[in-house]
């Protein structure tokens, strides 16, 4: 995070690096908080509202896995694991039986991340132990970020994408799963296993909400059962704003609504950034009611008419 | 809005006239629809005449459906325009353009299946005034399902959706009335009681666009034709000459082969 | 069915009758009108019967028995799902304080009534708009109605500093804002809605609005309603205006809302920003899944019976401690929505229309004279 020292306003080359750190440190959080929902949005159709409790399952693994000792990346992979697990659970027992209802599997995965925050409060207690953040800080004139969250934490996002751009158009999977996400009916008349898709593409996303819980467990603070509630806000603005299309849409929505809350936040505090965030997604939604990648389809096509 | 008991004999509509002796209530300009890289509907200069029964036929895929659908504004075009019956529709909601006097009819049934039969006929009747009773029971025996009226809908079988969803159509007394495909999945009595319902309303002033495949029933009922192909118009006239035209044979047989 | 009143249709009674019944709501038999009257009847002899502490409790379950009216109405009848019910319900509850608070008189708390249904209502109008004319549907609908809910929730949340302060109404944060009392009468005397007083205003209110919604969605307009929830496109083929529909359908849904963030805000005399947080949000979801969507009685019900049980658990009732209650609450919501879908009531009332046609179907086989029971 940034600790402004010097009145925000004055324009400086500082502030300007400070802003431009404020917005690597938004854009990581907005990806990484969006990715897993994101994918089993656009390849399902459903939103998980348990999205919040899957990262959280990632945090406490990695916490708990931590402070028994493990190594911090070690602990990391402890959280990833536990949240796939928790995630092809899930899909087995309760996802699965609203492909057709999608509205009732909002309902039934707000039903569930009732169940489990609660749960983790009553196991582990009203909070877990903090984890110092690695890497520390580097300072520039009067401002100082963090390595960890607007340096590494952002790099990771990136690479996140692009791994999931080459998983969807590089591999035998990839395909499969867009013939799917296309028309369930015609990817299945070639044979293709649509149940299996819907398990795998679930543990994806479960994965990668897992490492988003991992990767921020040092950064968070206090772990406490309603921290999953910190990333859901973003998540879903993020996935609305992006539409249905998974990299592309959660690219280009944390990229427009990190410049907005990082400059919301830089100059104003972290409220103002939130509120942006919403008035942002509002007004996207007025313009564009599928997702920005709806409208790059649609203007594509009308592009392709004139000629 | 016209008074439901008029349901049978409904006024001129007042209609943009074009010179000559009959006037065009239906006209589209260079209509162009694309879906990603392909173009279903090319250029269209499609117009139909006040009173007419036009049929539509084509092979699949020949952007038949896709035309009406830009007609009623469920799907936005590419370029181009619609006017009836002397609004300019391009740009309008699908509800504004139902309003200005036109129905339709889809391809696959598409009634309320969880509401019965009376319930289903009350959706659009209940945007009329007066005596919407009356109009019921009336349409009801139109359509030959009075036994039926607290059925569910689901319950239903194919030919007896179709004639439901004709029904519900018919209910808004519109000038003209677009239907996809309306005795699809029919018997041959049940086809025979369509072609009649139509000529009836026919004979009361509605004018018709009908998308068919089955060139028996297109027989029934009408006297002008338009074949689409790859979406643009291929060939329009009386059914007689359509159905003698060797080009028209061979586009739809050079679909099957 | 409406047949049954014919004989009587030209009366006052049948033609009452004619309009609370229909094919959109369970209950239209003398059976029901009757246990219908009995249960209101005890109701209304309750308070005398139990504690001044289960009075106040009952009567917080009857005002967030609005809050699921208004989640059951829009979702139930025309398909609309808004995890933000309650951002509408604290808008109204906050706009009652701080109108209050400034007036702060007997007259100044009925013009906070007014003050807060208004604003609830005209939020959900705004935001209705926003959504239903920009083409957001099914899912983002859900979505962005707990977006503004939970950034509600963030911005009350940071309101702690004295800054935040409307007249003499401090929003207070965290720590919430004091609320005076629902009051109705002239300058500083009148009666305030307190303990017994306010349990009966809100039951009365209850009432009546239970009825005026069952009059609204068994005519025209909960045809239209259900029509767009069954299918927009084919809806709007018929030249129904959808957006407006559904617009129109949010807005009475927020005013629902509204009218039960008031009592509850006057009821414990305090708002705080979890009436917009996500748990909160959450319950309103709960009891109208459990109790049946498109059941208004089942939304109600549910509501009294599952709060119950929360106060209960909470005051360390029953076998297991509070923590337990929202796991309990989330397992049975997971339960229904797997096994039940359409909820409670409506699943009960299938099960009796069933029974009761099998009896009909045996007794017209042995005596064809009888009548059937509706």
């Amino acid at each position: 995070m940034i600790t402004p020292t010097a009145t925000p306003l004055s324009i400086s080359g500082y502030s300007l690096l400070a802003l431009f750190f404020q917005f690597l440190d938004s854009f990581g959080f907005i990806v990484l908080a969006t990715v897993g929902l994101a994918i089993i949005f656009g390849m399902m159709g459903v939103i998980n509202l348990a999205h919040g409790e899957f990262i959280l399952i990632g945090v406490y693994g990695t916490a708990l896995a931590y402070h028994a000792g493990a190594p911090l990346p070690l602990g990391m992979v402890a959280g990833v694991i536990a949240a796939t697990a928790f995630g092809v659970v899930v899909e087995r027992t309760i996802v699965r039986h609203f492909y057709d209802r999608l509205l009732d599997s909002m309902v039934a995965t707000w039903g569930l991340a009732l169940v489990v925050s609660q749960l983790l409060l009553i196991v582990f207690g009203s909070s877990l132990d903090s984890i110092s953040t690695p890497l520390g800080n580097v300072s520039y004139g009067p401002y100082s970020s963090s390595v960890y969250s607007s340096v590494l934490l952002p790099a990771i996002a990136v690479c996140v994408l692009a791994g999931l751009y080459a998983l969807f158009t590089r591999t035998t999977f990839g395909i499969k799963a867009r013939a799917t996400i296309e028309d369930p009916e015609t990817a299945r008349a070639m044979g293709i296993d649509t149940d299996r898709m819907y398990v795998a593409t679930f543990a994806i996303g479960s994965a990668l909400a897992g490492l988003t819980g991992a990767l921020y467990a040092p950064a968070l603070g206090s772990i406490t059962p309603n921290r999953g509630n910190t990333f859901l806000v973003e998540a879903f603005v993020a996935v609305v704003v992006g539409g249905q299309s998974v990299i592309l849409g959660t690219l280009a929505a944390s990229g427009v609504l990190s410049v907005f809350n990082a400059t919301g936040s830089f100059l104003f505090g972290t409220f103002v950034g939130q509120m942006l965030l919403l008035l942002v997604a509002i007004v996207a939604l007025r313009v564009l009611p599928d997702g920005i990648t709806g409208y790059v389809d649609d203007w594509q096509q009308r592009r392709r008419a004139e000629e | 809005m016209s008074t439901p008991q008029d349901i049978n004999v409904r006024q001129k509509p007042a209609v943009a006239a074009t010179g000559g002796g009959v006037d065009t209530i239906l006209a589209t300009k260079r209509l162009t629809k694309n879906f990603g890289g392909l173009t279903a509907v090319d250029g269209v200069d499609f117009s139909v005449d006040e009173g007419e029964i036009r049929c539509l036929i084509g092979p699949n895929g020949a952007g038949k459906s896709t035309l009406l659908e830009l007609i009623t504004g469920q799907l936005s075009p590419s370029a181009g325009d619609v006017y009836f019956d002397g609004h300019d529709l391009t740009g309008m909601d699908t509800h504004a353009r139902i309003d200005t006097g036109i129905s339709v009819k889809f391809q696959s049934p598409h009634v309320y299946e969880n509401l019965t039969v009376a319930e289903n006929l009350r959706v659009p009747l209940q945007r009329a005034d007066g005596d919407t009773d009356g109009v019921l029971a009336e349409t009801l025996d139109r359509i030959a399902l009075e036994a039926k009226a607290d059925t569910g809908a689901s319950d239903l079988s194919h030919g007896e959706k179709q004639r439901l969803e004709i029904g519900m159509a018919v209910t808004l007394d519109p000038a003209l009335m677009l239907l996809d495909e309306p005795v699809a999945g029919m018997s041959i009595e049940e086809t025979a009681d369509v072609a009649n319902l139509i000529r009836s309303l026919h004979d009361d002033g509605m004018t018709f666009v009908v998308v068919e495949h089955d060139m028996e029933f297109v027989r029934q009922i009408s006297d002008r034709v338009t074949v689409l192909n790859q979406g643009s118009i291929f060939r329009q006239g009386p059914i007689e000459e359509i159905e003698a035209d060797e080009d028209v044979r061979r586009i739809y047989l050079g679909e099957n082969a | 069915m409406i047949g049954d009143s014919s004989a009587d249709g030209r009366s006052l009674l049948g033609r009452v009758r004619d309009r609370l019944e229909g094919p959109n709501t369970i209950g239209d038999s003398t059976t029901f009108w009757g246990a219908f009257a009995v249960v209101v009847a005890a109701l209304a002899v309750y308070p005398q019967v139990v504690g001044p502490y289960t009075v106040i409790q009952t009567s917080r379950y009857f005002a967030l028995a609005f809050l699921a009216l208004s989640l059951c109405f829009i979702w139930g009848y025309a398909g609309v799902l808004s995890f933000g019910q309650v951002a509408f319900f604290g808008v109204a509850a906050y706009v009652f304080g701080i109108v209050g608070i400034n007036l702060g008189s007997v007259t100044g708390a009925m013009v906070a009534l007014v003050a807060a249904v208004v604003g609830g209502t005209l939020a959900a109008a705004l935001l209705g708009y926003f959504m239903f004319y920009g083409g957001v549907r099914d899912t983002y609908v859900t979505i962005m109605t707990l977006v503004v809910a939970l950034v509600l929730n963030t911005f009350m949340a940071q309101t702690a500093g004295s800054e935040w302060a409307v007249g003499e109404a401090q929003l207070g944060g965290f720590n919430g804002m004091n609320v005076p009392s629902l009051a109705f009468g002239i300058g500083q005397s009148g009666l305030v809605l307190e303990r017994a007083a306010l349990y009966y205003a809100l039951l009365v209110t209850l009432v009546a609005t239970y009825l005026g919604l069952r009059v609204l969605v068994n005519g025209s307009f909960g045809m239209t309603m259900v029509a767009v929830r069954e299918d927009e496109a084919r809806t709007a083929t018929f030249g129904y205006d959808v957006p407006f529909v559904k617009l129109v359908v949010f807005t009475i849904g927020g005013a629902l809302a509204a009218v039960g963030g008031v009592f509850y805000a006057s009821w414990g005399n305090y708002v705080d920003p979890t009436v917009f947080g996500i748990g909160f949000a959450a319950l309103p979801v709960v009891w109208v899944s459990i109790g049946g969507r498109e059941s208004l009685l089942g939304a109600i019900g549910a509501t009294l019976v599952i709060e119950r049980m929360r106060t209960e658990l909470s005051s360390g009732i029953g076998p297991v401690g509070s923590e337990w209650a929202l796991v309990i609450v989330g397992g049975l919501l997971l339960t229904v929505i797997l096994f039940m879908p359409a909820g409670v009531v409506p699943t009960l009332d299938d099960l009796a229309d069933r029974a009761r046609s099998r009896r009909t179907e045996q007794s017209q086989s042995t005596t064809a004279t009888e009548e059937p029971v509706e």
